[in-house]
């Protein structure tokens, strides 16, 4: 009787325990699905050409988007090419070179407080340092915002892939006599492709969205403007201005804003994602 | 391993004829940090000829091999000391450059691990590394390292497609084939069947008697049945020592040290 009643109490315990985490899969999945929804159902309506050519608006004014969607590209552009350059290297020593010393240990908690560190943060860092003593907000001092918050997060994923190769792997190019280097460059990093593509990925989502460092550092730009050197506009420092607005225009601009940003993310993810299977094989 | 212990160890060693020796090891001690590995060993290896390393695990048959090309210095804290001779110039000095020394002495691991590239690019990336060949050179050497690892006939005809694709069996005979394209002068082999089938171990070791016509090859391996068949000489180590090395016809039928009888009659390890 007692052993009966041990079952069926576990039997409760089981269903209760499953059921529980479909609600919480359903809570999660349905927050997800209600901004999708939200994003497409107010964003489609309002693309049109005029959102990649025209300029965004002054108040009132009918315009598009078409210098912040240049502006988000060099600004993401730039900030990929210096993280993925500063992260792939970083993250390779760590794996590869640094082991558990002292210096390495350092660095691989710095770099944790760094990829948890508050975005506006480094914006303000990068204002202290770059825009104030230049006297002028500018797209390089954007892009360096947005690296410095990519960074981590790719040599995290870097290391991390690099750690899960086999041992074998690194010896099996070193014993054919290639340069531990070598060994690293040709072997180890075409077999961690996938995972360094996907940690990339991932700072790259992370940064599309970022509004805050870009607030005090690329500042935003009303005009089409493509010297790194001057202040440009962005999708989410546009997003920010607008959405906050009473303008219908504005609003329906942000919108069309947000789709942007989350379409060209997941093309991207799907590209890569292709990209990365495709070699495998 | 016990250190410290007071138990004598009989050892018995067949000498080589000086010409014929292609690689020894001269009092050759190992040491993983602070624990020694090898005590004192002496061995010689013969020139186109199947020298099996045996005993149980643990004894150090794989760290004897792991010295032999230093692949070991990858790790910090591992240290060989003594003379390892290759051609009579000991590979431990410090002025040896380790990448040529393991290109003169290649190896083949226990687990295949094809590199994550094309079966063709698996065979050429090493000797891209020291030799500059034409397309059509290049094409050659890679059919014939395929052919002599008996691989050929079973993937001209995708040799474009990735290495990871093969069997376990194609993948360790790729391995060797990616081995014996640079030329090295030895071949170490770490229990290179374990992870086989009967079919491809049967394939390899054909493969290794083919090899040794020109090639010095050192094997470790747990199967005494696989040392029997494919060896000339074979050395029983046992904690660290070298315990008895001889002919393999010797050693199999007449051993002289009570411990290896006991162990290839099965009567322990």
């Amino acid at each position: 009787m007692a052993l009966l009643d041990r079952r069926s109490r576990r039997s409760y315990a089981n269903t209760a325990f499953i059921t529980f985490c479909t609600i919480a899969a359903g809570i999660a999945i349905s927050a997800l699905a209600a901004i999708l929804i939200s994003l497409l159902v107010q964003g489609v309506g309002g693309i049109d050409l005029d959102v990649f050519t025209k300029e965004t608006p002054g108040a009132g004014g009918h315009g598009g988007l078409g210098n912040a969607i240049i502006g988000s590209i060099e600004l993401c552009f730039v900030a990929m090419v210096g993280a993925v350059f500063v992260g792939l290297f970083a993250g390779t020593w760590l794996a590869e070179y640094g082991g558990n010393s002292h210096y390495a240990n350092t660095i691989r908690f710095l770099n944790d407080v760094l990829l948890s560190a508050p975005s506006i943060l480094i914006g303000l860092f990068v204002y202290e340092i770059a825009v104030a003593p230049m006297h002028g907000f500018s797209g390089l001092a954007g892009a360096a915002a947005l690296a410095l918050i990519a960074a981590p997060v790719i040599t995290r994923t870097t290391e991390d892939v690099l750690k899960l190769q086999a041992k074998q792997l690194r010896e099996s190019g070193v014993a054919l006599g290639a340069p531990f280097w070598i060994t690293v460059r040709s072997i180890l990093w075409r077999a961690a492709t996938g995972g360094i593509l996907t940690g990339a990925l991932l700072a790259f989502a992370r940064i599309s969205g970022e509004t805050a460092p870009l607030l005090f550092t690329s500042f935003g730009n009303q005009f089409n403007e493509f010297s790194m050197l001057k202040p440009i506009a962005s999708l989410p420092q546009s997003i920010f201005q607008f959405a906050l607005s009473a303008d219908d225009n504005w609003k329906r601009l942000a919108w069309v804003g947000s789709l942007l940003i989350s379409f060209a993310v997941l093309t991207i993810n799907i590209i890569v994602r292709v990209l990365s299977t495709g070699q495998k094989r | 391993m016990s250190d410290q212990t007071t138990e004598t160890y009989e050892s018995f060693s067949e000498e080589i004829p000086a010409d014929l020796v292609k690689l020894q090891t001269k009092n050759l001690d190992f040491f993983y940090n602070k624990s020694k590995a090898l005590h004192n060993v002496n061995i010689q290896f013969q020139n186109q000829s199947v020298t099996a390393l045996i005993g149980p695990s643990g004894c150090g048959k794989s760290t004897l091999l792991r010295a032999l090309n230093r692949i070991y210095a990858l790790y910090p804290g591992q240290r060989a000391e003594g003379e390892i001779l290759l051609d009579g110039e000991n590979v431990l000095d410090r002025a040896q450059d380790l990448s040529l020394l393991r290109a003169r002495v290649g190896m083949v691991f226990q687990q295949p691990t094809p590199f994550p590239m094309s079966i063709y690019d698996n065979v050429a990336f090493g000797v891209r590394l020291y030799e500059n060949l034409s397309k059509p050179d290049m094409d050659v050497r890679v059919e014939q390292s395929l052919r002599r690892s008996a691989l050929w006939d079973e993937v001209k005809d995708k040799i474009h497609s990735s290495g990871l694709g093969l069997s376990g069996g194609q993948q360790q005979r790729l391995c060797v084939a990616r081995t014996i394209a640079v030329r090295p002068e030895v071949i170490l082999l770490d229990e290179p069947a374990s992870a086989l089938d009967p079919i491809s171990t049967a394939k390899l070791e054909e493969t290794i008697v083919e090899l040794k016509r020109d090639y010095t090859i050192v094997i470790v391996t747990h199967n005494l049945q696989q040392a029997a068949r494919i060896s000339d000489h074979a050395a029983f180590m046992y904690l660290g020592r070298l315990i008895e090395f001889a002919s393999t016809a010797r050693l199999f039928d007449n051993p002289r040290a009570q411990r290896t009888a006991d162990y290839i009659t099965g009567r322990f390890g």
